[in-house]
């Protein structure tokens, strides 16, 4: 085909004019049955590259995607073109699943967007073997190296099955984001004889800013005083969830219209506002990492980090979704140096849990066939723990991922060669450098679009005058007293939820008076409990009596209840007792304990704090529930497994309504 | 893993088979002869052959044009076989081609042109290079011959050799239970595509991972339970094998309610035919078994023990040691065929192999009693070797 005959086709089939050269020359390869790396930036235009020739092919394409949201995002508009698309994924029903399969053995699907998890499907494999399969596009190739920024395991087994595809079959990968290291750990991955075709990575719609302060109270200060002067609708990105949930009840409070995500929300709540923000719902979400490859809405406005991300090549990927149209998009950095490193660096340095619990996995592994919940189980080791160790021993071919009876069980592999830990060793060294290189961006007095460039591989001289030290004025956060009052205000005002609700149990969200080791509360919650401080001080009677006010004010209760103590004697039933008397509120002694538990603390997972609490409870006159609306008081809350626990037990009993009151809500592992 | 493993899945499984309705369709036979065209004579990878044009495969390779259609047809399929060789991949099965230094070599050597394209793994390949005994027999056993079989089991666990079994109820099972009880190796060959033995690497996944049990399948891999698998599957359980065990062979009924001969007496006949020796047990007068009619037809009859009837000898001693007294020349002679079956040997290797202490011209002279010996004579050194046998065998 010659690019006249298919640019006849383009304006047919897409109603675009033409190629750009380099989509034709990588249309022109795919048409050859070559294998192509394809790096550029966001906007270039990549997909193309791969819808067009897969519309000439007889048989169907298949684009392995991480991104559900993309994925049907690029449904909506292939469909709208006349194509036949679909995609497979796990947030659509067994049933739409399975006739999208179906379709696609009978030959009526062009492309069909499927994530790389759907490998382990059995459905899908069946399938596979049907499907007149034509081409296979990776996309977010940088998910393959452990040298990007967001390695994804599940990548492992595409480039296996690429490596497995009969030559003279097109394999397309393509990403925006990839240092020259990443590029070649892609290349070498997919192999034999790949070309790789490298554009241009400079945006230069953005306008680039860094903006040092010296606490977060600044950063919640500016914010609050200039968001809402931002052009159109745009993204706040902060370090940690708890973070987003702090910035979004500072909004609220500010009345500025904005939502937090994260990756603890589920499906839903995360489709609906993926929708909301393509229709400009919010002045601005407020999220962890967790949203932005997904996102494919051309006019995002702004990009404001509260926090420093990892390395530039994470902020690059981070940004790359503002200003897709072409128009000025503003890419705001907060940098507190006093305390901003903290966070990255406890990221890069809780990467990898101790070797000996990667041998304490091992072992259990040898042991017998087990899932991961039983992994966690035997081995007590957090879920995140766990992952990265299962995650490394996969890599180093140690164990394996199998399914057994529907569901993942990891397997020893006999004679395979021991934990090699050097490796772990380099990646932390290389972390590191890049922590400091996106420091350096930070600092830098040239230009931060040419910085970003650089770092990336891009061999550009285009002059650039887009940031702050290249002509746009800095910017400087101005305190005024009015705004330390606000936000004393807000502070005053502000309690974590504890969130509990479940379909099966008349408990109700609750509410803390504080984080954990966020304020004094927790050193003064640590004082009694143990070093012999004596009751809970006041103050924390009073901070957690006004957080439960603003939460149930409006409620009446008949009941309260405390959690029975494992350890630290009568605090807690002192502390409810007070709380009694002032809520003018009878207190039960009668919630009691009916087997010995350990302290929630010495179990590092849900499970085991959930096997710890379970069945542990029990109350003495169960009569006296019957329909009551109770309030449970207890000092701190973690895993929530046991005001669930003490939750399923009351609303079996017949209790109508169970309200959690803590006095501090812990951190936790909830750290994206 | 193979990067080829998807061309070589479509060659095991893709080109029709031939049957008494399809006489076009492929034989094993033809498979291998095409393999021995492109791999042996013409040095060239499976990809490579499925990579050349049509015409080259007719004009140097003297396809026909039907069979050109059937590469063709499956040459269609491989990208679809990548996806579910990925899958047996990432499930730690491997493929091992014939072409393979991994491929069992007792496979190869027992079944030439009839071994299977591909086996498909699970577990330590070394198992594979090891020496192998299969032990066989009915579903439905006797105890006697059950403690036949562990008897037999736990000699072979001793001796470091490894069991071949079926994976069937009877005489199978009992073979595998008493190899893992007497921490020996065993190879578990499938009646059914390997993918379809999910429960079985449940309950085995202790013996495989520690290295002691191979699962072995030729099928494709999710094909499920068949009479027709089962029966090519004891094929493959003698080719692995280097002796036989016959526990008991039993009539069993069809789904018609039809009296048969049953899987082990189909396996022994055809193994006798073969030229293989096996070993039945002798069954005690009272016995209802078709043991004796198998004796009779050629199989050598052995105790409880496994020793061969009429001598004292261990299983040992009756496969590594050659009584040197004249009276003994029919088991002199058995086991000269048996050493020679791999390839021409030497004086001196032959006294090694059989552990005898003559001097080599009284070998000599022994071995030119038998007229199923020839000599040759390569640069000034003399070999003895089985008439009429190959140089080498395929593919080394």
């Amino acid at each position: 085909m010659t690019r006249r005959d298919a640019e006849i086709l383009l304006r047919k089939t897409f109603g675009l004019p033409n190629f750009y050269d380099e989509q034709w020359l990588t249309i022109e390869k795919i048409l050859n049955g070559e294998r192509i790396l394809l790096i550029e930036k966001t906007g270039f235009g990549k997909s193309l590259c791969f819808q067009f020739p897969a519309t000439v092919f007889s048989g169907t394409t298949v684009i392995f995607s991480p991104l559900i949201a993309l994925m049907r995002d690029q449904v909506r508009k292939l469909q709208s073109l006349g194509i036949a698309t679909k995609c497979i994924n796990s947030e659509q029903t067994q049933e739409e699943n399975t006739q999208i399969i179906n379709d696609a053995k009978c030959g009526k699907i062009k492309i069909l967007y499927i994530a790389p998890e759907r490998q382990e499907n059995n459905e899908w494999i069946e399938a596979t073997r049907q499907i007149n399969l034509s081409m296979v596009v990776i996309d977010e190739a940088h998910c393959i190296s452990v040298w990007g920024h967001d390695f994804r395991p599940a990548f492992k087994r595409i480039i296996n099955l690429v490596n497995l595809l009969p030559k003279g079959l097109p394999v397309l990968a393509t990403t925006a984001t990839a240092t020259k290291r990443v590029e070649k750990d892609i290349a070498r991955q997919i192999g034999d004889g790949i070309s790789i075709i490298r554009g241009n990575l400079m945006r230069n719609n953005f306008k680039l800013f860094v903006i040092k302060v010296d606490s977060d109270d600044e950063k919640m200060i500016w914010l609050g005083k200039n968001i809402e002067k931002m052009p159109g609708s745009g993204i706040l990105y902060a370090g940690t969830r708890i973070d987003t949930e702090i910035y979004s009840k500072w909004f609220e409070f500010l009345k500025i219209s904005s939502t937090a995500y994260n990756a603890g929300l589920n499906a839903d709540s995360r489709i609906a506002i993926e929708n909301g923000l393509m229709k400009n719902q919010w002045k601005c979400i407020i999220s962890t990492n967790a949203l932005g490859m997904g996102i494919d809405k051309a006019d995002i406005r702004f990009i404001i980090h509260t926090q420093i991300p990892q390395s530039p090549i994470h902020y690059y990927q981070e940004i790359g979704r503002a200003g897709r149209d072409g128009e000025i998009a503003y890419i705001i950095l907060f940098y507190n140096p006093n305390d901003d490193r903290r966070l990255p660096e406890a990221f890069i340095e809780s990467a990898r849990p101790s070797i000996k619990k990667y041998e304490k996995v091992i072992e259990t592994v040898k042991s017998g066939l087990f899932g991961e919940r039983e992994l966690m189980k035997q081995t007590n080791l957090k879920q995140n723990q766990i992952r990265v160790i299962k995650s490394d021993l996969i890599e180093q071919g140690i164990i394996r991922e199998t399914i057994y009876d529907k569901a993942k069980k990891y397997e020893f592999i006999p004679d395979s060669q021991p934990l090699n830990t050097k490796s772990f060793e380099e990646l932390r060294a290389v972390k590191t450098k890049e922590l400091d290189k996106m420091l350096e961006y930070v600092e830098t007095k040239d230009s931060r679009m040419k910085f970003l460039c650089d770092y990336l591989g891009d061999n550009s001289n285009d002059m650039f005058t887009n940031c702050d030290n290249t002509g746009e004025k800095k910017i400087r956060v101005i305190v005024t007293p009015e705004w330390i009052e606000k936000l004393h205000d807000f502070r005053e005002n502000y309690f974590p939820e504890l969130i509990v609700e479940s379909n099966d149990s008349n408990i109700v969200n609750g509410i803390a008076a504080s984080y954990y080791g966020v304020s004094n509360v927790g050193n003064a919650i640590h004082k009694s409990k143990y070093e012999n401080g004596g009751d809970f001080p006041d103050f924390l009677l009073w901070l957690t009596l006004k957080a439960f006010r603003k939460k149930f004010g409006q409620e009446t209760f008949d009941l309260i209840l405390y959690v029975p103590p494992t350890i630290s004697g009568n605090l807690v039933k002192n502390f409810a007792e007070k709380a009694s008397k002032i809520l003018k509120i009878p207190i039960s002694h009668k919630l009691q304990k009916q087997k010995t538990t350990k302290e929630q603390k010495t179990f590092e997972n849900a499970y085991l704090k959930k096997d710890n609490v379970s069945n542990a409870f029990y109350y003495t006159e169960p009569n006296e529930i019957s329909n009551k609306k109770i309030i449970l008081i207890d000092d701190i809350f973690d895993s929530g497994a046991t005001i669930k626990e003490i939750g399923k037990l009351l609303t079996e009993t017949g209790a109508a309504k169970i309200a959690p009151t803590v006095i501090a809500r812990t951190v936790g592992g909830d750290f994206i | 893993m193979n990067k080829e493993s998807a061309y070589w899945m479509v060659l095991a499984h893709e080109l029709p088979t031939w049957s008494f309705s399809n006489k076009d369709g492929w034989k094993n036979e033809d498979k291998m002869n095409l393999i021995i065209q492109f791999y042996h004579d013409k040095k060239m990878s499976i990809e490579d052959f499925f990579g050349l044009p049509e015409d080259c495969w007719k004009n140097d390779f003297l396809i026909n044009e039907k069979q050109i259609t059937d590469l063709r047809n499956a040459k269609s399929s491989i990208a679809n076989y990548a996806f579910l060789s990925e899958n047996l991949q990432h499930n730690g099965i491997e493929v091992i081609p014939v072409t393979s230094s991994e491929y069992s070599k007792t496979l190869k050597e027992n079944l030439k042109k009839s071994a299977p394209v591909i086996a498909y793994i699970k577990g330590s390949r070394q198992i594979m290079s090891n020496k192998s005994i299969a032990i066989v027999g009915s579903r439905n056993a006797s105890d006697i011959a059950l403690t036949f079989t562990d008897n037999i089991a736990k000699q072979a666990s001793k001796e470091q050799k490894v069991v071949v079994s079926g994976f069937a109820k009877g005489v199978d099972k009992q073979a595998l239970d008493s190899a893992i009880a007497y921490k020996g190796q065993s190879i578990i060959v499938l009646p059914q595509g390997i993918m379809t033995f999910e429960s079985g690497f449940k309950s085995y996944y202790k013996q495989i991972i520690e290295g002691d049990v191979l699962v072995l399948s030729i099928f494709h891999p999710k094909a499920g339970w068949g009479k027709d698998l089962a029966m090519a599957r004891n094929h493959i359980i003698y080719g692995l094998s280097k002796e036989i065990y016959v526990a008991e062979s039993k009539p069993s009924k069809n789904r018609q309610g039809q009296e048969t001969k049953g899987g082990t007496w189909a396996g022994v006949i055809d193994g006798l035919k073969k030229g293989r020796t096996i070993y039945v047990r002798q069954p005690n007068v009272t016995e209802k078994n078709d043991n004796p009619v198998l004796i009779q037809k050629g199989a050598l009859p052995v105790d409880i023990e496994g020793n061969i009837i009429g001598r004292s000898e261990t299983i040992a001693e009756t496969l590594t040691e050659i009584p040197n007294t004249q009276n003994n020349d029919k088991s002199f002679s058995d086991k000269v065929k048996e050493i020679l079956l791999h390839g021409q040997l030497s004086a001196n290797d032959i006294l090694k192999r059989l552990k005898l202490d003559w001097k080599s011209d009284k070998l000599t002279r022994e071995l030119k009693k038998l007229d199923f010996i020839e000599t040759r004579k390569e640069k000034n050194k003399i070999y003895f070797a089985l008439k009429n046998a190959k140089q080498s065998s395929l593919f080394d």
